[in-house]
């Protein structure tokens, strides 16, 4: 009796420390090119992620600051004239990947995604499903989503209102180990 | 002025291809590298921590030199004093480094991760 109780304390304790994944460096990646004109797109290798493994709750930040374009002065406006990240720095989204388990997860599963993106202090719940992996001790999460410039208040001069995409689509792709 | 007069088309010619070549110098300005960028903050770590915490947002973007221990290590970066992650610029940088060596680094402060509760900066080389 003792000896069993002692067996699932153990176990109890070992299931509740390996609750948290989690990356720093994660790879967030937006496009809002049109074809024709010049790539719009851009890349940010900062990006923190959590996952709760017992309740399948995904937190992801990120600085605004910290994408990076191929052209620095694209990266300039879209820092200073689009995103104002001085006073908006950041970028969050809360979630939860529904029935998420960790069991089963080698060959890869899908689960539905939804959650809260906030940009520029502007909420949008987001609908998605999140392709999920666990390999050599990491979750590997993959996911994809698009959003519209005015569901943030990002205006756009009609100028250049042709060269940037009504729908911008943002990847996810994060490697996440766990949190000791 | 003759010389103007009689290469008109030329000198007009001439003109725009250099302001055309200066606008493209403009549009396409390289990014500027960690090196070059000047240092707005030297320091040690620990002191870092206890201004970032008065305010958080005024450091955001700075780039900053700072003196810490490392406390862990991983293929993208180091943890200075256990609340500073710093990424660096090439990630296999990290692999002759140990851990409770003393450092110097020069990086870009990305911003205060309240997720992880550390501060975050890229491009870091080591000093």
């Amino acid at each position: 009796m003792k000896k069993t109780l002692i067996i699932a304390i153990v176990l109890l304790s070992q299931t509740i420390v390996a609750q948290k994944y989690f990356t720093r460096t994660g790879t967030t990646h937006f496009k809002a090119s049109v074809e024709a004109f010049e790539a719009v797109e851009a890349t940010n290798n900062s990006s923190t992620a959590i996952i709760k493994t017992t309740t399948g709750d995904f937190a992801v930040q990120l600085f605004i600051s910290a994408f990076k374009f191929d052209v620095a002065l694209m990266q300039e406006h879209f820092n200073e004239n689009y995103m104002d990240s001085d006073q908006y720095p950041k970028a969050t989204f809360r979630g939860r990947l529904e029935a998420f388990s960790l069991e089963d997860l080698s060959e890869g599963k899908e689960f539905p995604l939804k959650g809260t993106l906030t940009v520029r202090g502007k909420k949008k719940e987001i609908n998605t499903i999140g392709k999920v992996c666990l390999k050599d001790d990491k979750i590997k999460i993959k996911t994809s989503f698009s959003v519209q410039p005015q569901d943030f208040d990002i205006k756009i001069p009609s100028i250049v209102r042709k060269k940037i995409a009504e729908h911008i689509n943002i990847k996810l792709d994060y490697e996440l180990a766990e949190k000791k | 002025m003759n010389w103007l007069k009689k290469n008109k088309l030329l000198a007009l010619l001439l003109i725009v291809a250099l302001v055309g070549y200066s606008a493209y110098k403009y549009a396409y300005k390289p990014h500027k590298t960690i090196e070059e960028l000047s240092i707005e903050y030297t320091g040690n770590a620990t002191e870092l921590l206890s201004k970032i915490k008065e305010d958080t947002n005024i450091w955001n973007s700075k780039i900053v030199e700072l003196s810490g221990k490392i406390t862990s290590i991983d293929t993208d970066g180091i943890t200075l004093n256990e609340q500073i992650y710093c990424q660096f610029k090439e990630p296999l940088k990290t692999k002759h480094l140990k851990e409770n060596q003393t450092i110097k680094i020069k990086g870009r402060v990305i911003g205060y991760d309240d997720l992880l509760d550390e501060l975050k900066l890229e491009q870091c080389i080591i000093k």
